[in-house]
């Protein structure tokens, strides 16, 4: 019967991918505009591949090392290491390896799908807009679904293919481990490139030339825009493909290491990823925009209906057969908390509610008060989220245990239960950038006001599609986490050693403070980095307007590549320091201070992790808001003292929101994947 | 090339030139090296004109093209008391330059806005200024400033504009700024209130005012006036700026 589910899944998994390659290419079909729209597209196009190319070579180099130390390490038996007994079996490193290798091709193919359909939408979405809202809604939405269906079925398809071809839960460990490695490069590289390019672009632009956004005259414009989709469309897919693969590795790892539960319960995360993409399918059929034209609402019915289609399938599938009904209530627990928290996040983001107000209203004592104000509504925010991630892990720990499974493996299953959905979500997420690039594309071709103005209308829903997509993820990742910290004392526990984790063990406590210390750190280096980038192009920027005088009088073209190469190269040269403290601080903490500590460490890196992910994006969307309210009209709008330090705190959070926040729950899954991985050598050699 | 003469404001000056209004706005704005200057406002002057108060013959002839021939884009005829010695029937178009060098080129009207009551603030733009809140009308307030001074206060030309005050007009003390960019909001509504209680028509808002002010703040348009004559230039409304000059609107409210 498993085998049965594994073949369903597969077959679940091509279909998703199969209504993908048709939306890619019925979106290809659309009218691509006129010849200089077009012209603008290619340039956001070519920049987009040449970063990605960029990017992938540098990962493929980083794949292949690390393949090769994990085929090597895997190559030994490391119970038997950890009894001190050498024995090789080649075949394991192998199958680890390519498992590896595959989740980084399925999660790097799953974000350049995402990006080579946005970098076509965009244009086509801005020329829809001429005729129509709804068409042009329609056309984003279709091409974010590009990115949301083909990311669920690579890595349903992935996961499947290897345990069905193993049949070893830790080999999909290599797969997870595989995609969250690429996953971090991708979401951290791309947040330092589109974070320097907007803010450079916009520093010089507006407030030392005076341009407006996306004027052509900028040259960081191009850059501004390819960031866009390295950041939000390939980064954030790669970082939710990341969390999707590793809550469900996590569970089938606690199904595997728990006596008490049969292979049965190894599938079953499988099962519902498949049910999933079954619903997300269904879901995404009822994303339309009524005659009010709001798009917003739309996305929003998406991401409720597919919730609703999904519980439905999870009801039955547990009812029609043998699964424990504390499967149920362990999902329903995941799935109800996670679509909560995404809404609550947008609280603290949106317009019309009390923290972007205030923080508005404030704005005009100065940009110290607005910084002041911002935060502690970010710290505030932190609340809501972190109370649904304690009670979705009492709730599903308690459910699951009543009902004869363990309370634990429950816990993994609300993580699945929350990111099962994925297909929905990423597909409104992927919507934002698209529509964003979109606006972007009519203002440099100089198309009409209404286009600029539907589009408008477009972006800022896709503003709120983001911030639920954070919210959601961000407590994704706490809970798979959390799964994956149990399934590493479960790894150390099978090579039969002791695992203490009692803070009252010094050592312990020690591996809790450098756990603590790194997501901080992983923050301030990944915003160092955009600091030192946009530095860099700041000057190419003032360069060029010194040296071309044409370029603001609109005579002369910009060299929009010299500042493309200039803001990928900065950020694949900063990612040599993060990805350290990612995958080499957790070996060094186990080597050195033993497998004690590196539990410390997690569960220190964990907690600071979430609360920082979610104070960053959290505040850095308010930010934003607050600014862009502002400039609606309230408090002086735009010009007035309120504005002034209304785009300081944007500035400030820009950053936050779309370089560290995001990037600090695929941190603390690689943190974890990398222990579980390393489990049973630390167990064997440690010094302390 | 044609040579045009150009009134600019800020500064005070009168310029020949041989760039298009348009052309004479980028280049005022962003410069040719960099960015050198910021907003602009001009007016055109009828190229025939000519006065005992400025050698405007010889800066003409000295605005010939470059030698690689490349327009000349301005000499300087005069700078300082230039706008008392321009009279109001020589001048053209009154152009309105963003800071990134987008140029809206305003037409005279015979037809004077509607004259209401209330606050009103205005912004003086040449020869001085300052920002003044006043229960005057602008016809009154131009009045009071050129024609019939009642103060020691006198200019002999005028360039102004009323700006807008939105719900401070009525409510000083509560009233929504809204989209108003006013500096030291605090001041201003104790000057509005004091034009309320008190027994003056003008009172001074800030004697600093920078040049360079919020053109979306401008409620209907701009009087240009001597001792001789006034003219009127309407400013389109928000809604067909938006409209009909999308790039120079979004330029203008950076």
């Amino acid at each position: 019967m498993n085998q049965v589910w594994l073949y369903i899944s597969i077959f679940a998994s091509l279909i998703s991918i199969g209504v993908a390659l048709y939306l890619f290419f019925w979106v290809k079909r659309q009218d691509p505009g006129t010849e200089k729209a077009q012209e603008v597209a290619s340039w956001i196009r070519e920049g987009a591949r040449t970063y990605l190319k960029r990017l992938y070579i540098a990962l493929t180099i980083v794949a292949l090392i690390l393949a090769f130390i994990i085929g090597v390490v895997f190559s030994f038996d490391l119970t038997e290491v950890a009894l001190g007994n050498v024995e090789i079996t080649p075949s394991n490193g192998i199958q680890m390896a390519l498992a590896f290798i595959g989740g980084s091709i399925c999660s790097a193919l799953a974000g350049y799908m995402g990006m080579s359909i946005a970098v076509e939408a965009n244009v086509r979405t801005a020329t829809a807009a001429k005729d129509s809202l709804n068409k042009a809604f329609k056309l984003s939405f279709y091409a974010g679904s590009v990115m949301g269906l083909a990311m669920v079925g690579l890595a349903v398809i992935g996961m499947s293919i290897i345990f069905l071809l193993t049949e070893s839960a830790d080999a999909v460990l290599g797969f997870s481990f595989g995609a969250s490695a690429l996953a971090l490069l991708a979401k951290a590289g791309g947040g330092i490139y589109t974070k320097t390019a907007d803010i450079a672009a916009d520093l010089v632009g507006k407030v030392e030339v005076g341009i407006p956004e996306d004027d052509p005259r900028n040259p960081a414009v191009v850059a501004d825009n390819v960031g866009d989709n390295v950041g939000d469309v390939a980064g954030m897919g790669a970082d939710i493909f990341d969390s999707y693969v590793a809550s469900t590795v996590a569970v089938m790892l606690l199904g595997a290491a728990s006596s008490a539960l049969t292979t049965q319960y190894v599938v079953l995360p499988l099962i519902l990823c498949t049910l999933g993409i079954i619903a997300s399918l269904l879901g995404i059929q009822f994303v339309r925009v009524g005659k009010d034209g709001k798009p917003g609402p739309a996305l929003n019915f998406g991401t409720v209906i597919t919730t609703v289609f999904f519980s439905v399938m999870v009801v039955a599938l547990v009812l029609l057969t043998d699964i424990n009904i504390g499967i149920l209530w362990s999902t329903l627990t995941g799935l109800i908390t996670g679509v909560i928290i995404g809404f609550t996040s947008d609280y603290f983001t949106s317009e019309d509610r009390k923290p972007v107000y205030e923080t508005a209203r404030v704005s005009d004592s100065g940009a110290a008060i607005n910084i002041i104000t911002g935060y502690s509504y970010g710290l505030v925010s932190i609340v809501p989220s972190v109370i649904g991630i304690a009670v979705a892990t009492l709730l599903s720990y308690f459910l699951a245990q009543s009902s004869g499974l363990p309370g634990i493996y429950g816990i993994g299953i609300s993580a699945v239960g929350m990111l099962s959905i994925s297909g929905m979500i990423v597909s409104a997420d992927a919507y934002g950038p698209i529509v964003d690039n979109a606006r972007g594309i009519a203002e440099m071709a100089g198309m009409e006001h209404s286009v600029i103005e539907t589009t408008d209308t477009l972006d800022a829903a896709g503003n709120t599609a983001k911030a639920i997509t954070k919210g959601f993820s961000i407590s994704a990742a706490a809970l798979t986490v959390l799964a994956l910290f149990a399934a590493y004392a479960e790894v150390v526990q099978a090579t039969g050693a002791e695992i203490n984790m009692s803070l009252r063990d010094p050592i312990v406590i020690a591996g809790v403070f450098l756990g603590a210390m790194t997501p901080p750190l992983f923050s301030a280096l990944t915003m160092l980095s955009v600091t030192h980038n946009a530095f860099d192009m700041i000057e190419e920027i003032r360069r060029q307007f010194r040296e071309k005088p044409g370029i603001l009088a609109g005579t002369e073209k910009p060299d929009y590549d010299t500042c493309v190469g200039l803001a990928a190269q900065g950020a694949l040269t900063s990612l040599v320091l993060p990805a350290f403290l990612a995958v080499g601080l957790p070996l060094l903490i186990g080597f050195i201070l033993g497998p004690n500590a590196l539990g410390g460490f997690l569960g220190g890196a964990i907690f600071t992790g979430v609360i920082f992910a979610l104070l960053m994006a959290n505040a850095g969307g308010l930010w934003d808001n607050a600014k862009k309210f502002i400039e609606t009209g309230q408090f002086g709008g735009v010009g007035s003292d309120a504005h002034k330090a209304g785009v300081v705190g944007d500035t400030v959070g820009d950053p936050f929101k779309d370089t560290a926040g995001p990037s600090l729950n695929t941190l603390i899954t690689v943190m974890s994947l990398v222990s579980s991985l390393f489990a049973p050598i630390i167990a064997a050699f440690h010094l302390f | 090339m044609t040579v045009h003469l150009y009134l600019s404001l800020i500064p005070e000056a009168l310029i020949a030139s041989m760039l298009t209004p348009e052309e004479f706005g980028s280049y005022y704005a962003v410069g040719t090296k960099k960015k050198t200057a910021g907003q602009a406002i001009f007016l055109e002057v009828d190229p025939d004109f000519d006065s005992q108060y400025f050698r405007i013959k010889e800066g003409v002839s000295r605005c010939v093209p470059h030698e690689d021939g490349t327009p000349k884009a301005s000499i300087y005829i005069s700078v300082y008391r230039v706008l008392e010695h321009v009279p109001i029937d020589v001048l053209g178009k009154f152009y309105l330059v963003t800071q990134d060098g987008r140029t809206l080129g305003l037409d005279k009207s015979e037809q004077i806005p509607e004259l209401d009551g209330g606050s009103h603030l205005y912004k003086e733009i040449a020869p001085v200024t300052p920002l003044v809140a006043s229960r005057l009308n602008p016809l009154e307030f131009y009045d009071l400033i050129v024609k019939n001074p009642t103060s020691l206060v006198t200019l002999p030309a005028i360039i102004f504009t009323e700006l807008r005050l939105g719900e401070l007009a009525d409510n000083p003390e509560m009233g929504e700024v809204g989209d108003l960019p006013y500096s030291n909001l605090d001041h201003l509504r104790e000057v509005l209130k004091d034009l309320k209680t008190k027994a003056v028509a003008t009172k001074m808002v800030d004697r600093g005012s920078p040049a360079s002010f919020a053109y979306r703040t401008v409620k209907n348009g701009f009087f240009v006036g001597n001792q001789s004559a006034m003219a009127y230039y309407p400013m389109p409304s928000l809604q067909e700026l938006r409209e009909n000059n999308y790039r120079w609107w979004r330029s203008a409210n950076m």
